[in-house]
């Protein structure tokens, strides 16, 4: 053993002896192999303490050598990232890679909150929900959740990158163990698409660390000639490095997926993947015995310290003693022995007649103790000795600073759980285990409950069959000639005959000891789930995976209960810990939302626009007008309601309906009579949804007796085609029309001001302009110097107003063109804030600011439009059920402030009210001081608002009262002469 | 995860692709001024909404856009029927 690494043994293991890779850990320089994941690494170095424990900070050393261990949760940090909380078996070994311990204060090694232990039996369990409940848990808990939890949550954006993939396949086979690998072999050429996903970084699975004899070669001859086959198979997919984290309905999976790049830089894929077939090849892991002092640094499952000999040649121990109830034990002793180490004892709980592998273990010169517990151990930081008890009474102490513990076995069964099977407890062979499976699952070999590689190879062999079948395709059969030892049988020890004590670890990661579920259990938290909840029991970050079994069962003796009456408490996804950034992917920053972008952003960057993002980029105002927002503002408020302004509107929506019946299909959408519309003529109106409640506003203009144009509001042009297509197909397929949203394909640009017809007319329109012939709410198709354009004489700011659209690729010339000052006119460019501003001067609604998702047209002033419609349209009858006839209803006013500044979203205090908080009857929906007016103006939402013009009302505006009087909707230019200059 | 095959454009589409229209065969009454409150408001938001077979309306909203209706178990998620809207055409 070099002095490097210590516990690392000369021989064996498929790790790469030649790669050495330098790592640090708590800042100290170590080295490990490729092939290493970070906890065997840490191992070969000696490291035994890695972790205090949650409540008492006890040391607490490696228990698992994966994702079952509790212990290990170390903050890992690489060139690219960090992971505030990782198990440092899931870890693989890279260059350069930093670990840091996340408890214990100053250190691990040596931790002031250690001093938690002399409040033992104090900390029992529910001693959180007793102590802190008075005056007010609240007052405590920032405190407390200082004290607990793991990690650092980083303050950087992790910058790894992430994709997704969505992928389908005929055979998801999870697990690539032998069992897992002979189903995917058996497939491989029957053309169905495998997918074999495996959460370590080598494929293989216990092949790389069990000894048995597969066709006369070693398992690990077996898995790499079986691989060599996959690898080469077209449709099989091979995933290390992959944990599969859900199973969700119809066979839905997430799977993350852990790459490296050349550089050893980690980057991830989530996978959804969906699967026809699934073989659940998950294997299984040891659960631990209770004894007294279970917990200490160098006690570990028995299945791991065969893991870290097998594949990573790391001895866990100088000197090892393993402690049993079953025969698997056994060879985890005849593995360390063969590997050279020193192997101390065999415990076993049973009589020497129970043990089958007895006899090959004692010819390797290992003493075997039968019909003996573990009474108690020493040590502190790390284990020392063990003090076992025989039948005889005798009792003997051994010095070792090693125990490989094995209790019995659990089958890893979390994704079947996931899908809501229930497991049940098989008393023969003393494991949870699913009698029935999802339609087309199968669970084989350890996940099966299989206790020799014989019947979970066969078991693979009759999956692949079934697969077949299913599929009408025929499996390559082979049988295997298998020669491995069994792991025999069990004889369940639950709790030595001491009984519960506060020095009994069950959850070691929790910190929740027999005496706790014996507490719980007698103040009546007998079922499982409230027990889980009451000690915390199984709820941390590994999910119980050596801990529930033995509770649960703790509690059957407590309460007299067998075991599979307790039942068991329910696994849901992930089945191991998945960072957000892993979820969030590459959808954030700018990748969160497509960004769209107006055809003209050019011109608007060179008139020193502001971008202001609401689904679309638009600017919210211009640095050419002034040199902040509000003289900017003003500025261009002034421009329109003085000369003329520009506005970008390209993002209103633009859909084209058209067809023999596009009359009567539109008259059915909205509360005016589309169906009336004469070619060449506009209609403002709203379209309802069935409810009655507003769906969207915006203009119709009818270009042709068969062609309409809609222009419904700027986020919402999608939707609204979607709208009118699926009433189209779905309800009125006989009519002949057709939907088509061509937004993109327009740039329209505004022009509102008394100047506005000279700015039009100096592009030269091929059509009259003048105001006798182009009227206001008036449309004109023709050409302006030459270029295809769309006029519409409509108004959003109360002006003179022309809607000018060109195809987008004129956006930008059209822009300039009339941002030209020339002709003593100078038009000025408007952003959304003025436009938004001015329409409110003028009373228009702004769809989603004057409406929610209650609003009615009866409540915006427009009964009178509905009361003329004599024929159906959506959302019509509606309007005369109760509630929407109802005086009480929020109807939409005007308020002036008499007193302050109004702001949108000020509450309407009821009156008689005059200091906040009281009852509210309604809200300012936009307010804005107008320039024009001179005062603080604003539309509300105010209950029984159409009879109570006139009246005085308080508002609660953030923190301040304003005072304001009710008004009609329209501060400015009351009777429209502007709009017919 | 329910994947379907367009009965329009014959692709198979996740859920992720396609959007969901509720129950299919909810009739709106065809004269709605002569339905009375109750009638009307059980068009509104009375659905069967049975655990078992239901007939749904889906989009391929990601692929060709057609609505079809689809026989599903609410239960267990089986489809039993994909069905077109043209093949059974109703009065406008």
């Amino acid at each position: 053993m070099s002095a490097g690494h210590g516990y690392r043994l000369p021989l064996g293991g498929s790790i790469d002896r030649g790669t050495e890779l330098t790592f640090s850990f708590n800042g100290r320089r170590m080295i490990g192999y490729g092939g290493d994941t970070l906890a065997s690494a840490l191992i070969a170095n000696g490291v035994s303490l890695i972790a205090r424990s949650l409540k008492w900070h006890r040391p607490r050393g490696f228990f698992g050598a994966c994702v079952e261990d509790p212990n290990s949760m170390l903050e890992v940090r690489d060139a690219h990232g960090c992971d505030p909380a990782i198990r440092a078996g899931q870890v693989r070994l890279v260059q350069g890679l930093q670990a840091t311990t996340l408890s214990g204060w100053p250190s691990p090694d040596f931790d002031i909150g250690a001093v938690a232990r002399l409040a033992s039996g104090v900390l029992g369990a529910g001693f959180y929900y007793k102590t802190f409940k008075w005056p007010d848990w609240q007052w405590f808990e920032p405190v407390i959740r200082r004290m607990t939890g793991y990690g650092r949550a980083g303050r950087n954006i992790d910058e790894r990158s992430v994709q997704h993939s969505h992928a389908t396949c005929d055979v998801l086979v999870i697990g690539s163990g032998p069992s897992g690998l002979a189903v995917a072999r058996a497939l491989k050429d029957s053309g169905l698409r495998i997918v074999v996903a495996e959460q370590g970084h080598m494929l293989g699975g216990s092949c790389l660390w069990e000894q048995g004899q597969i066709d006369g070669q070693s398992s690990l001859s077996f898995r790499n000639r079986i691989l060599a086959e996959l690898e080469a198979a077209a449709s099989v997919t091979l995933l290390p490095s992959t944990v599969v984290t859900g199973a969700y309905e119809g066979d839905m999976f997430t799977l993350v997926q852990t790459l490296h790049d050349s550089r050893g830089i980690r980057c991830e894929r989530h996978w959804r993947l969906h699967a026809t077939n699934v073989v659940l090849a998950t294997g299984m892991i040891d659960r631990p015995l209770p004894f007294v002092n279970n917990d200490r640094p160098g006690i570990m499952l028995s299945s791991a310290v065969r893991r870290l000999i097998g594949q990573f040649a790391v001895a866990p121990a100088r000197r090892l003693c393993i402690y049993t109830n079953n025969d698997s034990a056994y060879l985890t002793a005849m593995n360390a022995r063969r590997a050279g180490m020193d192997v101390v004892a065999v415990v076993d709980t049973r009589p020497a007649a129970a043990a089958i592998h007895a006899d090959p273990t004692g010819q390797l010169g290992i003493p075997l103790y039968f019909d003996s517990l573990i009474e108690n151990t020493s040590g502190y930081r790390r284990l020392e000795a063990i003090q076992v008890r025989s039948g005889d009474g005798s009792r003997r102490e051994l010095a070792c600073d090693g125990l490989a513990i094995s209790g019995g076995w659990v089958p890893t069964l979390h994704l079947a759980a996931h899908r809501g099977i229930k497991p049940v407890y098989d008393e023969a062979r003393s494991m949870h285990i699913c009698s029935s499976l999802p339609p087309g699952w199968f669970a084989i070999g350890g996940a099966n409950g299989a206790l020799d590689l014989e019947a979970a190879m066969d078991e693979a062999e009759c999956a692949a069959e079934v697969i077949a079948a299913a599929h009408r395709v025929a499996p390559l059969r082979r049988r295997c000639h298998i020669e491995a030892d069994s792991f025999g049988t069990v004889t369940p020890a639950w709790l030595p005959p001491s009984g519960p004590s506060t020095k009994i670890w069950i959850d070691l990661q929790n910190d929740v000891t027999a005496a706790d579920i014996e507490l719980a259990a007698r103040e009546n938290y007998v079922s499982i789930e409230h027990l889980k909840r009451y000690t915390t029991l199984g709820m941390g970050t590994d999910q119980g995976r050596t801990s529930n079994v033995n509770g649960l069962a703790m509690l059957a003796s407590l309460t007299g209960r067998p075991i599979a009456e307790v039942g068991t408490t329910t696994f849901r996804p992930p089945f191991s810990s998945v960072r957000f950034s892993t979820i969030a992917n590459a959808r954030r920053g700018d990748l969160y939302q497509p960004r769209r972008r107006l055809p003209a952003e050019q011109v608007h960057r060179e008139w020193g626009c502001v971008m202001e993002d609401s689904g679309w980029e638009r600017p919210d105002w211009y640095r050419s007008n002034g040199p902040d927002r509000e003289s900017a503002v003003a500025e261009e408020m002034r421009a329109v309601r003085e000369s003329v302004g520009v506005f970008d509107s390209s993002s209103l929506g633009k859909i084209e309906i058209t067809g023999p019946d596009a009359a009567t299909f539109l008259a059915r959408f909205y509360v005016s009579n589309m169906a009336t519309l004469k070619p060449g003529r506009i209609r403002y109106s709203v379209m309802l949804r069935e409810d009655g409640v507003i769906a969207d506003d915006g203009v119709v203009a009818c270009i042709s007796p068969q062609h309409f144009l809609a222009s419904p509001t700027s986020g919402n042009a999608a939707t609204i085609a979607a709208w009118f297509e699926r009433w189209r197909q779905t309800e009125w397929p006989s009519l002949r029309v057709a939907v088509s949203n061509a937004t993109e394909n327009w740039a329209a640009l505004a022009i509102a001001g008394r100047a506005a017809r000279r700015l039009l007319q100096r592009l030269d329109p091929d059509f009259d302009s003048s105001a006798g012939a182009f009227g206001h709410m008036e449309f004109r198709a023709g050409k302006l110097s030459g270029i295809p354009a769309r006029v519409a004489r409509v108004s959003f700011t109360g002006e003179l107003q022309y809607e000018i659209s060109v195809p987008s690729r004129y956006a930008s010339s059209l822009m300039r063109a009339l941002l030209t000052s020339s002709d003593g006119l100078t038009p000025r460019p408007v952003g959304l804030e003025a436009w938004l501003r001015l329409r409110l001067e003028k009373g228009y609604i702004h769809f989603g600011s004057e409406t929610n998702g209650r609003t009615s047209p009866l409540d915006i002033g427009m009964a009178g439009i509905v009361a003329r419609r004599s024929d159906d349209f959506i959302g019509k009858r509606s309007l005369s059920l109760p509630f929407a006839t109802s005086p009480e209803r929020e109807q939409l006013v005007g308020l002036i402030a008499t007193h302050g500044a109004l702001r949108a979203g000020g509450r309407i205090m009821v009156a008689g009210h005059s200091s906040a908080p009281c009852p509210t009857e309604g809200y300012v929906t936009s307010a804005c001081f107008s320039p024009t007016l001179g005062e603080s103006i604003g539309l509300a939402l105010i209950e029984r608002g159409h009879q109570r013009e006139g009246d005085a009302v308080s508002v609660y505006c953030a923190g301040r009262i304003v005072l304001a009087r009710i008004c009609a909707p329209t501060f400015f230019d009351p009777k429209n002469e502007r709009l017919h200059l | 995860m329910i994947i379907l095959r367009c009965p329009y454009c014959r692709e198979l589409k996740s859920e992720d692709e396609l959007s969901y229209g509720g129950e299919a065969w909810v009739s709106r009454p065809l004269e709605p001024h002569r339905a009375d409150d109750e009638q009307w408001t059980d068009y509104l938001h009375m659905r069967s909404n049975p655990k078992g077979l239901v007939f749904e309306q889906w989009c391929c909203s990601s692929g060709c856009g057609q609505w079809f209706k689809v026989e599903r178990d609410t239960a267990t998620h089986a489809v039993l029927r994909i069905v077109r809207f043209d093949a059974e055409p109703r009065a406008a």
